[in-house]
């Protein structure tokens, strides 16, 4: 057992050299700790009665100070210590620049782990990688067997679903052909390898709109959009390898497992959306979504090549995709969305194939809040669901339609029959309520309080219906953030620590850019809500928040909702006349069935 | 566009206090603070207006997403 001795060169601070000891002494070293206000001939002392094989000494920079560190080394080495004994020094504002000016072996400043200390001690090179890598992948569905724990809104959700499967089963929509297509005709090993994908676009191009069809008929590209130079490629590439070598991600985590931490990226160049993944993975973030520009989801068809776009949103193209895929850190979950447009279910099927982790699917917000036809939207969907299954990607059910007016027991309505119908297709559906201070919020004073317990009894109340996972979004505190950085960061952080403290699987964060609209969002926009979580999580650890008894009210009338909603739905007897009926979210609640894609779907018998 | 300003990703932010009169004073100052600093595309983010003056955030964008970035061009060249 190695002796060290421990030495606060001090009159009075001693807590970081206590700390170092304890660590060492559970590392099983054989530590002695000096009290304070030693001099240094009194340290010199005990180290020769103690015969250590490292010293290591700390103290506070000050004035005279540097003077008093060199002598303890002069001391030392008139001593005949250094022949069989390394010294190190730590300290605020030591620097092992320093340090060594000054002649000891090693310097420790703010922050040094006991692994660094044992690496001196051992003469073993100090990686700070391997402490900083240790991340692996997650599935968020594992553990939950989706058992209902509702009996009377299982019952509702089966029949339903029966319903959505009869009516689905016998139609198609050119989306649903687009990922037929998609999922037969395009190789991506194939594509990747740069052999071509046959004649995969002949067939492609007429099931697609105009936009599409223009650019593969005749290179015209959106307007808003360009190719990249083969020197901007080049320079990518350059990029990543250069950061890559220096790259290691780090844990918000403290003692708990979860939740995991997600942000969004889509700032219409994959090659700045790459600079921002990579610096979202540096500063922590376990996943990030892909976020595509809102006339993707109105254009029937995708585009392809490397494609940048002036606004927000990053066009969805095999290549795009591709490029971020292989950017990420192994560690990285990576979710592309799919929820809210015509190409639902392609858009499945091109991210299951290129590599995605996760996708995010919700027939009702696509229809009342997104714009899509509700029928084209259920056929859609349900064949989206069945890609996702094949795929083998859980999804998230977003309820973003409160962000329009639908109150939360109805958004849930929608969100479980979406989830009810995954799982009876054998899919993995994520449950993703939304922490929000939303329009229902506000106008009926919800969280006039606080912003606790509406957002716990979302969490409480589908606890009590489904066995399965959570991923407050999207993100967590909308409509809580304003312009002021630093109360953005609070918010986010806050409305993270609560969804932590309630332990569910997964969150998704803003940046402090969130309400800020007069530009692209920064990349330390991102990193400022990345450390105020993180500094959250540290400081609640497995400490909670405790919600009142206000919470579970609100959780009652949520599941009373939620039930009677569905009821609605039934007596409807159909579930797209449900949607224009209004029963899961109506005009007047801010709701609107959309159009885009009306008409579309057509019979199996007729084509 | 200056070699230390081409390793910017893609905005400069500027926080400070300005002592002045009124929100849109201060507003008026970050701008020219910002354009002063030689940056062009310019906006304020945030200001906050008390009796001492205004806290504020200024942003100059740098590279906007779909620019050419230098940090990408210069990739490779000692920084």
């Amino acid at each position: 057992m190695r002796k060290i001795l421990l030495a606060p060169l001090d009159p009075v601070h001693d807590i970081g050299l206590k700390m170092i000891a304890r660590g060492l002494f559970d590392a099983g070293y054989e530590t002695h700790l000096l009290p304070p206000d030693l001099t240094t001939e009194e340290i010199i002392e005990q180290t020769l009665q103690f015969h250590p094989a490292v010293l290591l000494l700390s103290r506070t920079l000050g004035y005279g100070v540097a003077e008093n560190l060199a002598r303890m080394v002069d001391l030392a080495d008139a001593a005949g210590l250094r022949d069989h004994m390394k010294i190190g020094v730590g300290g605020m504002a030591i620097r092992s620049e320093l340090a060594a000016e000054l002649g000891f072996d090693a310097g420790f400043g703010q922050g040094t782990s006991i692994e660094q200390v044992i690496c001196f001690i051992e003469g073993t090179e100090y990686n700070p990688e391997v402490q900083r890598s240790g991340k692996t992948k997650r599935n968020l569905t594992d553990g939950y067997d989706y058992a209902w724990r509702h009996a009377g809104i299982a019952a509702k959700v089966d029949r339903i679903t029966d319903q959505i499967i009869d009516w689905a089963v016998q139609r198609t929509s050119p989306g649903v052909e687009r990922a037929k297509l998609r999922d037969a005709a395009w190789d991506v090993d194939l594509w990747r390898a740069r052999m071509g994908v046959g004649d995969f676009y002949k067939h492609y191009a007429p099931l697609c709109g105009e936009l599409p069809m223009n650019f593969y008929g005749g290179g015209q590209l959106h307007p808003k959009t360009r190719r990249f130079s083969q020197q901007e490629v080049d320079g990518l590439e350059q990029y990543l390898t250069e950061t890559k070598l220096r790259m290691s991600v780090q844990s918000l985590r403290h003692k708990r497992p979860g939740p995991l931490v997600f942000n969004q990226y889509g700032t219409g160049c994959p090659f700045m959306d790459i600079g921002h993944i990579l610096a979202s993975e540096a500063w922590g973030a376990d996943g990030v979504i892909h976020f595509d520009p809102s006339w993707g989801a109105r254009t029937e068809g995708l585009l392809d090549g490397f494609l940048t776009h002036q606004e927000d949103g990053t066009v969805i193209t095999p290549a795009n995709l591709n490029r971020i895929q292989r950017a990420l850190e192994p560690s990285t979950l990576w979710q592309v969305r799919a929820h809210r447009g015509l190409n639902t279910p392609e858009t499945v099927v091109l991210a299951g194939k290129i590599g995605a982790d996760l996708s995010k699917i919700n027939i009702c917000y696509g229809s009342l809040a997104a714009g899509t036809d509700p029928a084209r939207m259920t056929v859609d969907g349900y064949h989206a669901i069945l890609y996702a299954k094949q795929y083998g990607m859980p999804f998230d059910v977003v309820t973003n339609e409160e962000l329009s007016g639908v109150p939360a027991h109805k958004a849930f309505a929608g969100m479980l029959i979406v989830a009810g119908l995954a799982r009876k297709l054998g899919a993995r559906p994520i449950l993703q309520p939304l922490f929000a201070c939303s329009p229902e919020v506000m106008v009926n004073g919800l969280m006039e309080d606080n912003y606790i317990d509406f957002n716990a009894a979302k969490v409480i109340a589908l606890r009590s219906i489904l066995n399965a996972p959570l991923w407050p979004g999207a993100p967590v505190g909308f409509l809580t953030h304003t312009e002021d950085r630093v109360q953005s960061a609070m918010t986010t952080s806050l409305h993270a620590c609560l969804a932590a403290t309630l332990n569910v699987d997964a969150v998704s964060i803003a940046s402090t850019d969130e309400a800020y609209s007069g530009g692209p969002i920064s990349a330390p926009a991102k990193i400022d809500t990345l450390r105020a979580v993180q500094e959250g999580f540290r400081f609640f650890g497995r400490a909670g928040i405790a919600p009142t008894d206000q919470a579970q009210v609100f959780a009652d009338q949520l599941v009373d909702g939620i039930e009677k909603t569905l009821t609605q739905v039934l007596a409807c007897g159909d579930f797209v006349a449900a949607l224009h009926a209004g029963c899961l979210g109506s005009r007047e609640e801010g709701a609107h069935p959309g159009r885009a894609g009306k008409d579309s779907v057509k019979s199996k018998t007729t084509i | 566009m200056s070699q230390s300003l081409e390793k910017v990703m893609d905005a400069v932010d500027v926080e400070t206090l300005l002592v002045c009169d009124s929100e849109a004073e201060g507003r008026s100052l970050m701008l020219d603070i910002l354009k002063g600093f030689g940056f062009t595309d310019v906006d304020v983010v945030f200001a906050q207006f008390e009796g001492p003056g205004v806290r504020i955030r200024g942003r100059a964008y740098v590279h906007r997403p779909a620019d050419k970035y230098h940090w990408l061009q210069q990739a490779g060249k000692a920084g």
